[in-house]
C-alpha cells in the first residue's frame, strides 16, 4: 500500500502532461481538467482515510532504502495539506472558465495548474530535503509559468520581480543543503534529525538553520521578506492569484514547521527569534492590508498577517500551539483561496479594483455579498468559524507560555484584520444603487459564487465541526512535538 | 432551553421562505411568535423557590468547548427582558415597518440577535459566551446598517462593530486567561476558584481585559461614543438592542463576572468611577440634543452608567438596585423608544426643535410618555417604578464600603455628589424630552406630515411598559422576592432581603431626590440661560473626533508607512532581505560559537587550480566594470567554463559536460537577448547606493564563504553516498555511480529535473506565441 | 584548497549579489548566473576535493570522491538553466512592453 504515497504526485502530473496534446480541444481539456482534479480529490481523501486508520505511509522511491534512496513520507500533516491543496484545486478549477480568457486556457493553463499541484503536493510530501528543493523548483517552475501567462505590461514587471527573488532563494536553498550535507552527511530528514539531534545542533548548525530559515521565509512571506508578495500576487488573473495565496507561502510555513520540528530544535533562541519574527509579520501585514484601496492588494495584504500567526505557533513551540498552526495552516489555506475567488469576481464585475470606485454591489449581487461578510468573519476569527479555533489555540498557548505581549499582538492584528475587510464591505456592497458604474451580469456572478461556496462551507464545518477536526490537528501537534516517531517511522522499519 | 436559545436562528432560516408571504401577511407576524414563545417558556421559573437549572451539549468536547447553559436569577431575569421587550418590539415593528421594506433581512437579523443574546446571558462556558458575545455584535452591526444606502448608517454601523469588537476581544483574552489559570471553561467553577484566581499575579490584566469588554459594549465612557450613531438603525431596534437588551450584555458580564472580580478593591474603584463618570457625562450630554432618539441615546448612555456605578459599588443594596434598575430602565426606555418612533412615524420629524405642542394631536401618546419621563427622571410619585431604583442608587451612594487605599476614601466622599449631579441632568432632560415634545407652542406646519395619533397596534406595546412600570411601582415587592432576590443573589453571591418600599421617612436618600428635583426644575426652566455652557464643555472637543482622527490616522499612516518601504523597486527589495538575512544570521553565527576553521583536512593546493581561480575572480569582477556586451558575454563565459575546468580537476567529468553544454546555450541565449536589450550601460548609481550595494556585496559574499569553511570543518558524519558507492554496481547494474545516483537512486529527483525544464520550455512558448497574436490581430 | 574554492564561490556570490542589486536588467540576470554558478561550485566543495578517482567504478580502485553533491550540481545546473531560459525571455518581453530595461523604471503604483 506505500504505493498510495506518490499518487498526489503521479496523478497531477500525468493529468499535466496529458493535457499538453489536447490543447487544441479546449472542451475536452476543461472537462477533463475537472474530472481529473476530482478524481486527483477522490484518492487523496481515501489515502488521507488510509493514513488515519493505519498510521504514516513511506515510500522509498525506487526501492532504495532510506536513508539512502528518496523517501516519501505521507504522513497525517502532509496528507491533510495535500487534501486541502486539491480542494483549493477543485474550486479553482471550476472557477477558471469563467475568469480566464481562452487564450490563457489555450497556452497550458491547466497543464502549469496540474504541475503546480504536482510541485505543492510533492514537496508536502517527500521526506527527502533536497528532494524538497526540487519540488519547489516544480511549484516555482509553474507559478512563473502561470503568473506570466498571458500577461500584459503590468503583469509581466511583477513576474519578473518574483521570479527574481524565488530564484535567488532557490539557489540560497540548494546552497544551504549542500552545506549542511557537508555537516551531517546525508539529506534524508529523518537522518538528518537524528544526526542533528546527536550533536545537540552544536556549532555551524544553528547558522545553517537560519539559512533554512530565510530560504522557507522569503516563500512563506514573513517579515521583513516579503516585499516581492502583494503586487506580485494581485498581477494576474485571479484564479491564479488564488493558487498562489492558497498554495505558495504555505508550503514555506509547512516547510519552516517541518524543518523546526523535526530536525533544528535544539536552540531556544530561534524560537524566541521565531516569536518575534511573528509579532512583526503581524502588525506589518495588517498595516499593508489597511494601507491601499485597492481591494485585491487588501487581500494579498491579508496574506502575511495570517503566515505570523502561524509562526507563532512555531515559535511557541507546544504541542497546544503547534496543533493551532495545523488548524490555522489549512483554515487560511482554504479562506485565502475564498476570497482571492471573492474579490476576483467583484472585480471583474465592477471592472475595477478601487473600492472608492464601488459601491451598492448587494442590491445586484446579494449572494456574493453575503459571502463576503461570511469570509471576513471567518478570516478575522469571528466564532463559530474555522478562524476562531486555530486562534485559539494561538492564544490559549501563548498566554500559556506567559507571552501576553505577543497575544495582545495577535488580538490587535485580528481587529485590524477585520477593519480591513470591513471596509470593503462597507464601501463596495453597502451604499445606493449605482447603475452608471458597471453593467450587471448575474450569469457571471453565478459561475463566481459557486466555487466560492465550497470553500466556504469548509471553512464553516471547520469551525462548527471541530470536534471532528481538531483531535487530528491535536494527534499531529503530539507527533510533531516527539519527532523520533518520524524518525523510527523513515529509518526503522 | 437549549432549544430556546437556538428557536430564534432556526426560524431565522425559515423566514426568507416565509417572506414571500409579505403581500398578505406581514413577516413580522411569524417572527414575533418567536419571543412570546420564549417569555412563556421562562416566565413559569419565576417564584420564591426558584433554583438554577443547568444544561449541557457538548460541541467541542476536545476543547472543553461545551453548550453549557445555566439559567440562574440574573439570567432568568435577562431572558424574560430578552423575551419580553423583544415580544413587544416585533409586535411594534411590524406597524412601524412597511411592507415595501426588506423585512426578510430585518427579521432575520433580529432573530439573530435574539438568539445571540439569550446565548450570552445563559452560557456558562466562557468561549461559547464569547461566541454569541461577538454574534451580538454583528447582528447591531447589520440591523444599525439596515438603512445603508445612508452615509449615517453605515457610518454608526462600522463604529459599533468596530468599539464593541474590540472590546470582545479583549473580553477574549480575558477569559483564555481565566480558563488556563483555573483549568475550566465553566464560569460556575471559576468562581468556586475566587480566593485563587485573586492572589494570581495575571488577575489585574483579567480584570482589565473583562471590564474593557463590558464598558465597550455597555457604552460607558469613553466607550459610549458608538451608542448615539447607533440611533440610525430603525427606532424598534433601537428600543430593541441599544436600550433595553445588547448594552445591558456589558452590564451582564460585570455582574456575572462579579462573584470573582469584587473580591479586589480596585474593581470598586474602576467600575464605580466609569460608570459615575459615564451616568453624569451622559445626562449631561443629553440635554444637549435635538434629535429626540439622540437624547434617548445619551440618556440610556447615562442610566447604563448608573447600573454599572451600583454593580462597583458592590454593597448589598446597591446590587439589588442594579438588579431593579436593569428592570426599570428597560420598561420605561423601551416605552419611550417606542413613543419617539410613533412621534417619527406620524409627524416625520424627530428635531425637538420643530416639535411642540403635540399633546392634542398624539394624546394617548403623549401620556404615555408622561409616565415614561417621569419614572425615568425618579420624580418621588408612588406609582412610578423608577423612583424606588434611583432612591436605592442613592442609599447606596451614601453607604459606600471601606477600603484600605486612599482613593476609596476620596471615592466615597465624592460619589454621593457626583451621583446628585448626574440625577439632576437626569431629571433636566426627562422633562425636556416631554415638554419639548408635547406641549409648548410647535411650529405643526413646518412638519413633513400632519400629524395624528398612531395605529392601536403601536401603541399596545409602550402602553404594555407603561402599566409595567406603574403596576412595579405600585406593587414594588410583587416582583422582590420571587425575581429580583435571585439575580442580587446571582450577582452578589449571598442571599439578599430587601424589602422596597416608597416611604421610609425623611432620610438622607429623599433629601437628596428633593434636592434632584428642586434644582432640576429650576435648571429646566432657565435652561436658555446657562446653555451657552455647552460651547465652553465639550466644546469643539469630541471624543467622535477622536474616534474619527484614529480611524483616519490608521488608514493614513499604513498607507505612508507601507508606500515607504514597500516602492517597488527591485533592488531596493534585494537589498532589504540581503541586509536582514546578513545581521541575522551573522548574529546567531556569533553567539552560537558558529564559526571554526579546520585546516587538517584539505586537498593540497595546485597552482593550475589557483590559476583558474584568479582568472574566475578576476572575470567575475568584470562583469561589474564592463559595459560592453560581447566583453560581458566572454567574461561570462570565462566563468562558466573555468567552472567546467574545475569540474574536470575535481573528478566530475559528467558535470563538466553538462556544464559545457548548458553554458554554450546559455551564451547563446544571452546572445540573442543582448541583440534585442538596449546595450549595457554604465552604472549611475550614486556613490552612496554604490558603497552600500558593495557593502552588502561583500559581506554576503564572506557570509556565505565562512559557513562553506565552517560546514568542511565540522564533517561529523559519515556522508551517505559510500552505500551508493558499495552498492552501485551490484544493485543498480552501472559503474558510472553519478548516473545511477541520477536515474535509479535518486530517479524522483530527475524525473522532477525533467518536468521544471518542461514547464520552463511551455513557458517560454506561451511567453512568445502569446504576444505574437497579440501583434497579429493590432 | 578547500578554502580558496569557497573563497571563490564565495566571490561569484558577492559580485553576483552586486549585480543583482543594478537597475539594468541584463545585468541583474547577469548576476542571477553568477551566483548560480557560486553554489554549484559551493555543493562540489563540500563532497571534499580531490579525494580519490571520478566515481565511475573500476578494478582495484577504493578510492573515490564522493558523488552525491556531484549528482545535485547535476540536478541544480538543469534546474538553473531552465530558470535562466525563461528568465532570458521575460526579461526580453517585459522590457519590450515596459519600453524599458531599468527596473527602477518598473515600479508601477496600484491602481493600474
Amino acid at each position: 500500500m506505500s504505493n498510495l504515497a506518490a499518487l498526489p504526485i503521479i496523478i497531477p502530473l500525468i493529468s499535466g502532461i496529458l493535457l499538453i496534446f489536447l490543447h487544441n480541444r479546449m472542451t475536452v481539456v476543461r472537462i477533463l481538467a475537472k474530472v481529473l482534479t476530482l478524481g486527483n480529490l477522490a484518492v487523496v481523501a481515501y489515502i488521507a482515510y488510509y493514513i488515519y486508520q493505519n498510521g504514516t505511509i513511506t515510500l522509498e522511491a525506487g526501492g532504495w532504502q532510506a536513508p539512502y534512496g528518496i523517501v516519501l513520507v505521507a504522513d497525517m500533516l502532509s496528507i491533510i495539506l495535500v487534501l486541502t491543496t486539491n480542494l483549493v484545486a477543485v474550486a479553482a478549477v471550476f472557477y477558471a472558465p469563467s475568469s480566464l480568457s481562452n487564450k490563457q486556457e489555450h497556452f497550458y493553463f491547466y497543464t502549469f495548474y496540474f504541475l503546480l499541484i504536482t510541485g505543492v503536493s510533492g514537496a508536502f510530501l517527500t521526506g527527502d530535503i533536497f528532494n524538497l528543493f526540487v519540488f519547489y523548483e516544480v511549484m516555482l517552475m509553474a507559478s512563473y509559468a502561470l503568473i506570466v501567462l498571458g500577461g500584459g505590461r503590468i503583469q509581466l514587471r511583477e513576474s519578473i520581480k518574483y521570479v527574481l527573488i524565488n530564484l535567488f532563494s532557490s539557489v540560497l536553498f540548494v546552497t544551504t543543503v549542500a552545506f549542511l550535507y557537508s555537516v551531517v552527511g546525508t539529506v534524508n530528514m529523518a537522518q538528518l534529525a537524528e544526526r542533528v539531534g546527536e550533536v545537540e545542533q552544536k556549532g555551524i548548525l544553528t547558522t545553517i538553520a537560519i539559512l533554512f530559515f530565510f530560504v522557507f521565509a522569503i516563500k512563506a512571506a514573513l517579515f521583513p521578506l516579503y516585499y516581492w508578495l502583494p503586487n506580485s500576487y494581485v498581477a494576474p488573473n485571479p484564479v491564479v492569484s488564488a493558487l498562489f495565496g492558497a498554495l505558495l507561502t504555505k508550503v514555506g510555513i509547512y516547510s519552516i514547521l517541518r524543518v523546526f520540528t523535526l530536525i533544528f530544535i535544539y536552540d531556544p533562541n530561534l524560537q524566541q527569534f521565531f516569536i518575534w519574527i511573528a509579532g512583526l509579520t503581524m502588525l506589518f501585514g495588517v498595516i499593508g492590508a489597511l494601507s491601499t484601496n485597492n481591494i485585491k492588494l487588501v487581500i494579498a495584504y491579508n496574506i502575511i498577517p495570517a503566515v505570523g500567526f502561524m509562526i507563532l505557533g512555531i515559535g511557541l513551540f507546544n504541542q497546544t500551539a503547534i496543533s493551532g498552526t495545523v488548524y490555522y495552516l489549512v483554515h487560511d489555506m482554504i479562506i485565502k483561496a475564498a476570497l482571492f475567488l471573492l474579490v476576483g469576481a467583484v472585480a471583474y464585475l465592477a471592472g475595477t479594483t478601487d473600492l472608492r470606485k464601488i459601491k451598492g454591489f448587494m442590491h445586484h449581487y446579494p449572494v456574493l455579498g453575503w459571502l463576503f461578510l461570511l469570509a471576513t468573519f471567518v478570516l478575522a476569527g469571528i466564532p463559530p468559524f474555522s478562524g476562531f479555533i486555530g486562534k485559539l489555540l494561538l492564544l490559549q498557548a501563548g498566554l500559556a507560555s506567559d507571552r501576553v505581549i505577543i497575544v495582545i499582538i495577535g488580538l490587535i492584528t485580528s481587529f485590524l484584520i477585520l477593519l480591513s475587510l470591513m471596509r470593503i464591505f462597507i464601501q463596495c456592497f453597502w451604499g445606493e444603487k449605482d447603475n452608471d458604474a458597471y453593467t450587471v451580469d448575474k450569469q457571471a456572478a453565478r459561475k463566481f459564487t459557486l466555487p466560492v461556496i465550497l470553500l466556504l462551507f469548509f471553512s464553516v464545518v471547520l469551525g462548527i465541526g471541530a470536534e471532528f477536526f481538531y483531535p487530528i490537528a491535536e494527534s499531529i501537534g503530539k507527533y510533531l512535538m516527539n519527532p523520533e516517531i518520524y524518525i523510527d517511522s523513515v529509518l526503522k522499519e | 432551553m437549549i432549544f430556546t436559545v437556538f428557536f430564534p436562528l432556526i426560524i431565522a432560516i425559515v423566514i426568507p421562505f416565509l417572506n414571500r408571504f409579505k403581500k398578505r401577511i406581514h413577516t413580522g407576524v411569524f417572527a414575533l411568535v418567536v419571543p412570546l414563545g420564549i417569555f412563556l417558556y421562562f416566565i413559569r421559573f419565576i417564584g420564591e423557590d426558584f433554583q438554577p437549572v443547568s444544561q449541557q451539549v457538548p460541541w467541542i468536547p476536545s476543547l472543553n468547548i461545551m453548550l453549557d447553559f445555566y439559567l440562574d436569577g440574573l439570567s432568568l431575569l435577562f431572558v424574560l427582558l430578552i423575551s419580553g421587550i423583544g415580544a413587544l418590539v416585533t409586535l411594534y415593528s411590524i406597524y412601524y415597518l412597511h411592507k415595501n421594506e426588506k423585512l426578510g433581512h430585518f427579521y432575520v437579523y433580529l432573530l439573530m440577535f435574539m438568539s445571540a443574546m439569550l446565548g450570552v446571558v445563559l452560557s456558562d462556558n466562557v468561549f461559547v459566551l464569547y461566541s454569541f458575545w461577538e454574534l451580538t455584535s454583528i447582528s447591531s452591526f447589520l440591523l444599525i446598517g439596515y438603512w445603508n444606502h445612508r452615509e449615517r448608517s453605515r457610518y454608526g454601523a462600522l463604529k459599533s462593530l468596530l468599539v464593541t469588537v474590540f472590546g470582545g476581544l479583549s473580553m477574549f483574552a480575558g477569559l483564555i486567561l481565566l480558563s488556563i489559570i483555573t483549568e475550566t471553561t465553566s464560569i460556575q467553577e471559576m468562581v468556586l476558584q475566587k480566593e485563587m484566581l485573586l492572589n494570581n499575579d495575571y488577575f489585574p490584566l483579567i480584570m482589565t481585559f473583562l471590564l474593557l469588554g463590558a464598558f465597550t459594549k455597555s457604552a460607558q465612557f469613553p466607550f459610549h461614543i458608538w451608542l448615539p450613531d447607533a440611533m440610525e438603525a430603525p427606532t424598534p431596534v433601537s428600543a430593541y438592542l441599544h436600550s433595553a437588551t445588547m448594552v445591558k450584555a456589558g452590564i451582564f458580564l460585570v455582574a456575572r463576572f462579579s462573584p470573582i472580580l469584587s473580591g479586589s478593591e480596585w474593581f470598586f474603584i474602576v467600575v464605580s468611577i466609569v460608570g459615575i463618570i459615564t451616568l453624569c457625562w451622559g445626562s449631561y450630554m443629553a440635554v444637549r440634543q435635538t434629535d429626540l432618539k439622540a437624547i434617548l441615546a445619551f440618556s440610556t448612555i447615562s442610566q447604563l452608567g448608573m447600573i454599572m456605578a451600583m454593580l462597583g459599588f458592590g454593597t448589598e443594596v446597591a446590587v439589588f438596585a442594579a438588579a431593579f434598575h436593569i428592570l426599570n430602565h428597560a420598561t420605561f426606555k423601551g416605552s419611550l423608544f417606542m413613543v419617539a418612533g410613533i412621534v417619527d412615524h406620524e409627524t416625520g420629524s424627530r428635531d425637538i426643535r420643530k416639535l411642540g405642542g403635540l399633546f392634542t394631536f398624539l394624546p394617548i401618546t403623549a401620556t404615555l410618555a408622561l409616565f415614561g419621563t417621569f419614572s425615568m427622571a425618579g420624580v418621588p410619585l408612588p406609582f412610578l417604578n423608577g423612583f424606588y431604583s434611583k432612591e436605592m442608587f442613592f442609599d447606596s451612594a451614601l453607604n459606600l464600603t471601606e477600603g484600605s487605599l486612599t482613593l476609596t476614601t476620596f471615592l466615597r466622599n465624592v460619589i454621593p455628589y457626583l451621583a446628585v449631579f448626574g440625577s439632576i441632568f437626569t431629571f433636566v432632560y426627562s422633562m425636556y424630552l416631554f415638554f419639548g415634545t408635547f406641549t409648548g407652542k410647535g411650529d405643526i406646519g413646518s412638519l413633513p406630515k400632519r400629524p395624528h395619533e398612531a395605529p392601536v397596534g403601536m401603541l399596545v406595546p409602550p402602553a404594555i411598559l407603561v402599566v409595567g412600570i406603574i403596576l412595579i411601582g405600585l406593587f414594588p415587592n410583587m416582583v422582590n422576592q420571587p425575581f429580583l432576590a435571585h439575580a442580587a443573589e446571582a450577582i452578589s453571591g449571598m442571599k439578599l432581603e430587601e424589602k422596597i418600599a416608597f416611604w421610609h421617612g425623611i432620610t438622607p436618600p429623599f433629601r437628596m431626590s428633593l434636592t434632584v428635583v428642586g434644582i432640576g426644575t429650576l435648571l429646566f426652566v432657565f435652561r436658555n440661560k446657562w446653555k451657552g455652557i455647552y460651547h465652553a464643555i465639550p466644546g469643539p472637543l469630541s471624543l467622535n473626533r477622536v474616534y474619527d482622527w484614529l480611524l483616519e490616522k490608521t488608514e493614513s499612516y499604513s498607507s505612508r508607512m507601507t508606500k515607504g518601504y514597500m516602492n517597488g523597486s527591485i533592488s531596493r527589495y534585494v537589498a532589504l532581505i540581503l541586509t536582514t538575512i546578513l545581521l541575522v544570521t551573522f548574529t546567531f553565527m556569533g553567539f552560537t560559537e558558529g564559526f571554526v576553521m579546520d585546516t587538517s583536512n584539505l586537498a593540497e593546493v595546485s597552482t593550475l587550480e589557483i590559476s583558474i581561480a584568479i582568472v574566475m575572480i578576476v572575470a567575475a569582477f568584470g562583469t561589474i566594470f564592463s559595459n560592453n556586451n560581447i566583453a560581458a558575454i566572454i567574461i561570462l563565459g570565462v566563468v562558466g567554463y573555468g567552472i567546467s575546468t574545475l569540474f574536470v580537476i575535481y573528478r566530475a567529468p559528467d558535470l563538466a559536460l553538462t556544464q559545457l553544454i548548458v553554458e554554450t546555450v546559455t551564451v547563446a541565449l544571452f546572445l540573442l537577448c543582448f541583440y534585442h536589450l538596449p546595450k549595457l550601460r554604465k552604472n549611475v548609481d550614486s556613490k552612496r547606493t554604490k558603497i552600500i550595494n558593495s557593502a552588502i556585496a561583500i559581506s554576503f559574499g564572506t557570509l556565505m564563504t565562512m559557513v562553506a569553511i565552517s560546514s568542511h570543518s565540522s564533517k561529523w558524519f559519515e556522508p551517505i553516498s559510500e552505500y551508493f558507492i558499495e552498492t552501485s554496481e551490484e544493485l543498480a547494474g552501472g559503474d558510472n555511480v553519478v548516473n545511477v545516483i541520477l536515474v535509479d537512486m535518486r530517479g524522483l529527483d530527475t524525473l522532477f529535473e525533467i518536468t521544471v525544464l518542461g514547464i520552463a520550455a511551455l513557458g517560454i512558448y506561451g511567453l512568445i506565441r502569446l504576444r505574437n497574436k497579440k501583434e497579429e490581430n493590432e | 584548497m578547500e578554502i580558496i574554492m569557497s573563497i571563490l564561490a564565495g566571490t561569484l556570490f558577492g559580485t553576483g549579489i552586486y549585480n543583482l542589486l543594478q537597475k539594468q536588467l541584463l545585468r541583474i540576470i547577469i548576476g542571477t548566473v553568477l551566483i548560480s554558478n557560486g553554489a554549484h561550485l559551493f555543493i562540489l566543495t563540500m563532497g571534499e576535493l580531490k579525494r580519490g578517482q571520478p566515481p565511475i567504478l573500476r578494478e582495484g580502485v577504493t578510492d573515490y570522491v564522493d558523488p552525491l553533491p556531484q549528482a545535485l550540481i547535476l540536478t541544480s545546473i538543469v534546474i538553473s538553466f531552465g530558470v535562466t531560459s525563461l528568465l532570458l525571455v521575460l526579461a526580453y518581453r517585459a522590457s519590450k512592453e515596459n519600453q524599458t530595461d531599468n527596473m527602477d523604471k518598473m515600479r508601477g503604483n496600484e491602481y493600474e
